[in-house]
């Protein structure tokens, strides 16, 4: 039996494609035989010193192909992480699942869930290989969200437990054919904390239902991701309807719902009620964009930043816009989001351009 | 249709002038509403009056002659352009010379703009449309009000040579007490050396690729005393050290390996050890700060200065708020959220290198978000003030804090004018722009808020954003430095006086000293500080505005160390130049770091130090100026001093670098 989802977990990420996961796995045409392998979890004794410790994933580990229980996932939008790529897993003992709280809020994990999160880029020189950087987990642990980051090793034969932060050069040849360079910063545990809290309490981004609620092509057919979660038994239930983002490169969307989706992830960890900075005019979690207000339209920035930046989104102007600029920059302190990114993500600020180019309405 | 329509309009009512394609060629106009087609002159506006953006390729230029002083609005800010977007700069001088004046992009509602300037009967202003946005005509009105006399009034002109990179600095790099302006790139320190005639000598310094750009602030102070200013950055992931060498020629990097997310960076003596160590402020873990061995090597410390663990640090300024003689550090906090993290701090300095927190007993607990306040004596009474300024009214405007002198502030904002600000910003600082000796605000996005003297501020009329503050020409008005232009302080008929200090026994900057001015106004007082503000490093002479006393009672300066110097007769109108020890007070005082006991005394002196000083070398001198005895200190710590006659002698300990000098009579 056990072998049985094992194979089919296998044949999943075998199939499973979207816009920050390459889908780049060979098929294994006899895969191996873990039956009996099992997640190591030993709540006073994480985070252990390696990677390989918990036992996440089938020999080799660089293969990122998890064992049983080793529930893969992706969001419908992801956040930008300096052009990333990136696969998640969730994993939680037995006999305990997670409870649907609403549409824009994280699951409600019981203890002991641990969220997975691998970094990677393909093709990086010089030899044009896949380098995963580092995988960072976050568990819960007495009801508290706690992190651990491992970074990999050059022969990507193991990940080391490492919480204080550091940067390494990345260059790679992208899906167009661009040599691309970024100094990736890994961050340190303080770091975060920036985005990953409320109040000051350590909490999930990315696991909210109206980010995972989309049909994903399973080897025996199109399942939607909660429906694989509740299957598994990580999931209680959730609601026939779902108030759902929209996949912000998917062009049928609507300009307005691509950005807010792209917004949500990506920013609304800070701008929205009991983040990090909740004082600012801007509230981006995808429940609240619906209202122009919110997504600051037309709405004056409270501080100067550069001159010929009335609005924070100008409408109709994007080179007037305070969003634009921040989303368009580079410089420490002038760049949005704070964190997570070094270089402009290019495709996006093309999206916002448009959607702001496109608000048929003028600034009083 | 519409646009037809529009200009149909403009034809009919109003005078359209066509040909004013260039300075030679600009319109005359005066009060009323004028109109043009479309920007298409072929000579676009020189320089840039307005800050970031370009000029475009084209302008309308007009011309008006001022027959009479004149405070002159000029708009764009009309019905009729209710979907325009305007700019425009004013320029005084001739087409061959032109010098900015004025300008502006949007003040007015949507995109149009409103510049209201003061003109004087004869002078002429060329007014320039510019087609930055776009090519578009549009009605523009000028309005001459009665000429009201400005509160202040400044003239701006584009920095020259013009500088290379961020530029975050206006400190005396060169010894000779004249602000320069300091500029950043990644891999370069642009020096502009301020010249005696007010103009600048250009000195780029290569630094190499700093690990840490001061993306965040930067401050400035010599911390290893060999007489040359060194700079730390503040980056997003650590701290970088850029220090001179001997003759200031160039910088090594010395950067941190530890991550520190940077806001508000400081040099103070925090332990009071007479060197000059580092402040920074963390935006999400405890503050940092790296203590000096007095060697110019730092250790990094973390903790027990404001230790919230997530942060929230933005804007640190040391200070003495409770006159004991020892800096104490506010911090301006922020951050989202319900926890106490956004909860400004006070902490006391306890003297012996530890800090107690005292937000909630002295009354500065606040939660509003704030990046940083502006502190001085606001009524001089002899205890520093506080204008608290937010960031963002989400939890609380803007607040002005009167210092009891108890340990306590009592907010003071109803009726100071403050509460009539609605615009925010992340700098504010305390400077007395117009020298009547009561210090201004300027900040909150660019007001700059008058003192009256009875602790109610006026604002200016003036709009200026933060820069860095210095005095860039000398003539003791202080003036602004932001977007690679100078916004020279036009002064008035105010006294003043500049005090530039050199620290002996305490730091060669005197940072952290406090200096007393009194005449007839009244006693000013000033704490030299590197690192106000938020990102900014502002000058490190103290400008003292004198109103309309011609003299000076008394210059008194307490020094970290102790040491007090009076001086008396000082000039006004000049700098004036202090040396530790150089005019030592008749009344007593005591050392911090050295001292020598009994005095008098018949058998020997005990030295008492704060810092380990076995073997260390010593002379004791006669008032004659011969060495009497000499050698190195014992581990008693004790010199026999039986056999000298009765008389004056000086004691002197030469300990890191430094010259320690106690004075002790033998009966």
């Amino acid at each position: 039996m056990l072998k049985k989802i094992v194979f089919f977990l296998i044949i999943f990420i075998i199939f499973s494609c979207s816009s920050d996961d390459d889908g780049s796995y060979e098929p294994i045409e006899n895969p191996p035989d873990n039956n009996g392998e099992e997640v190591s979890f030993e709540i006073d004794k994480v985070p252990y010193t390696t990677l390989s410790e918990y036992n996440f994933y089938e020999e080799n580990i660089a293969n990122l192909k998890p064992i049983d229980r080793v529930v893969p996932y992706e969001l419908i939008s992801p956040l930008f992480t300096d052009y990333a790529k990136k696969k998640r897993f969730v994993w939680m003992p037995e006999d305990v699942s997670a409870t649907y709280n609403s549409s824009d809020k994280v699951l409600d994990f019981p203890n002991s869930t641990i969220l997975i999160k691998n970094f990677y880029y393909n093709n990086v020189q010089p030899n044009h290989q896949k380098r995963i950087v580092e995988t960072r987990l976050m568990f819960k642990k007495d009801n508290v969200w706690e992190f651990a980051n491992y970074i990999w090793n050059n022969q990507q034969t193991e990940a080391y437990l490492d919480l204080s932060g550091s940067t390494t050069l990345v260059e790679w040849t992208d899906e167009n054919n661009n040599n691309r360079s970024v100094n990736y910063r890994i961050p340190s545990a303080t770091e975060c904390m920036v985005c990953h809290k409320s109040n000051e309490k350590p909490i999930p981004i990315g696991l909210k239902p109206h980010n995972l609620n989309k049909t994903f092509t399973y080897p025996t057919g199109e399942k939607n991701q909660l429906q694989q979660l509740v299957d598994v038994g990580y999931l209680n239930s959730y609601p026939g309807q779902i108030e759902t983002v929209v996949d912000w490169e998917n062009e049928s969307g609507s300009l307005k719902n691509r950005v807010r989706s792209y917004l949500d992830i990506n920013c609304a960890h800070c701008h929205s009620e009991g983040a990090h900075c909740d004082y600012r005019p801007l509230k981006l979690a995808y429940s609240e964009t619906i209202d122009d207000i919110n997504l600051g339209v037309c709405v004056e920035p409270d501080q100067y930043v550069a001159s010929g930046l009335p609005y924070i989104v100008a409408a109709g102007k994007h080179e007037r816009s305070m969003m634009f600029y921040r989303m368009n920059a580079t410089d420490e302190a002038v760049k949005m989001p704070l964190l997570g990114r070094t270089v402009v993500h290019q495709e996006s600020v093309d999206l916002l351009s448009e959607w702001i180019d496109n608000i048929n309405q003028n600034c009083p | 249709m519409k646009k037809t329509t529009i200009l149909f309009f403009f034809l009919l009512l109003f005078s359209s002038v066509f040909s004013q394609d260039n300075c030679e060629n600009a319109e005359i106009v005066n009060a009323g509403i004028y109109s043009f087609n479309e920007i298409n002159g072929s000579q676009s506006a020189p320089s840039n009056c307005i800050g970031e953006y370009e000029n475009g390729d084209a302008a309308e230029w007009f011309k008006y002659e001022a027959s009479q002083d004149y405070t002159l609005t000029i708009t764009t800010d009309l019905p009729e352009n209710s979907e325009g977007d305007t700019r425009f700069h004013v320029y005084t001088g001739t087409c061959s010379d032109l010098t900015c004046y004025g300008g502006d992009d949007d003040s007015g509602s949507g995109y149009l703009s409103v510049e209201t300037i003061n003109v004087f009967q004869g002078e002429t202003y060329y007014i320039v449309f510019d087609n930055n946005w776009n090519d578009d005509g549009f009605l523009f009105e000028i309005i001459e009000n009665e000429y009201i006399e400005p509160l202040l009034s400044f003239t701006t002109q584009p920095v020259t040579p013009e500088p290379n990179g961020n530029t975050l600095g206006a400190v005396d790099m060169n010894n000779d007490y004249l602000d320069d302006i300091i500029s950043i790139e990644l891999n370069n320190l642009n020096v502009l050396y301020q010249q005696a005639d007010g103009s600048f000598v250009e000195n780029n310094i290569p630094t190499g690729n700093a690990t840490n750009n001061p993306t965040w602030s930067m401050a400035i102070a010599d911390y290893d005393a060999n007489g040359y200013n060194d700079l730390v950055y503040g980056g997003s992931n650590g701290v970088t050290f850029m220090k001179a060498n001997s003759d200031g020629t160039s910088y090594q990097e010395i950067a941190g390996d530890e991550y520190v997310f940077s806001q508000r960076t400081n040099f103070i003596d925090i332990n009071n050890d007479g060197y000059l160590d580092a402040f920074v402020c963390h935006d999400i873990a405890p503050n940092v700060y790296y203590l000096n061995d007095g060697n110019g090597n730092f250790t990094f410390n973390q903790g027990g200065i404001g230790d919230s663990p997530t942060g929230g640090n933005y804007g640190s300024i040391w200070t003495d708020y409770d006159n004991d003689g020892d800096v104490d550090v506010f911090i301006a906090k922020c951050r989202g959220g319900d926890a106490d993290i956004k909860i400004n701090q006070l902490h006391r300095n306890n003297g012996d290198g530890t800090f107690t927190e005292v937000g909630t007993e002295s009354g500065l607990a606040d939660p509003v978000q704030t990046w940083s306040s502006a502190w001085a004596d606001f009524n001089n009474d002899g205890f520093m003030d506080v204008f608290v300024g937010a960031s963002s009214f989400a939890d609380g405007e803007h607040k002005l804090m009167q210092n009891n002198g108890d340990g306590t502030f009592t907010d003071i904002t109803a009726g100071s004018g403050f509460e009539n600000i609605v615009s925010t910003g992340i700098e504010n600082v305390a400077y007395d722009f117009n020298n009547d000796g009561y210090v201004d605000v300027l900040g909150m996005g660019g007001e700059i808020m008058i003192n009256n003297g009875d602790l109610t501020f006026t604002s200016s009329g003036n709009f200026i954003l933060n820069g860095p503050v210095g005095d860039f020409n000398n003539d003791g008005f202080l003036d602004i430095i932001n977007n690679d232009q100078i916004h020279y302080n036009a002064g008035n008929d105010n006294n003043w006086v500049k005090i530039g200090l050199t620290g002996v026994e305490s730091n060669i900057n005197g940072i952290g000293a406090r200096i007393e001015i009194s005449s007839d106004l009244g006693t000013q007082i000033r704490d030299v500080k590197s690192g106000v503000g938020f990102k900014y490093m502002n000058t490190l002479n103290e400008y003292f505005g004198l109103g309309e006393d011609t003299s000076i009672n008394e210059v008194v300066v307490y020094w970290p160390s102790g040491i007090i110097d009076e001086i008396n007769n000082s000039d006004i109108n000049s700098t004036l130049i202090i040396e530790e020890g150089e005019s030592l007070a008749v009344a007593n005082f005591s050392y911090k770091n050295i001292s020598i006991y009994p005095n008098p005394t018949e058998d020997y002196i005990n030295i008492e130090s704060k810092f380990e000083i076995f073997n260390e070398k010593f002379e004791v001198f006669s008032i004659q100026g011969k060495i009497v005895i000499s050698g190195e200190i014992s581990s008693s710590k004790k010199i026999d001093v039986n056999h000298l006659s009765s008389g004056t002698y000086f004691f002197k300990l030469y300990s890191k670098g430094k010259t320690f000098q106690r004075k002790f009579i033998k009966k």
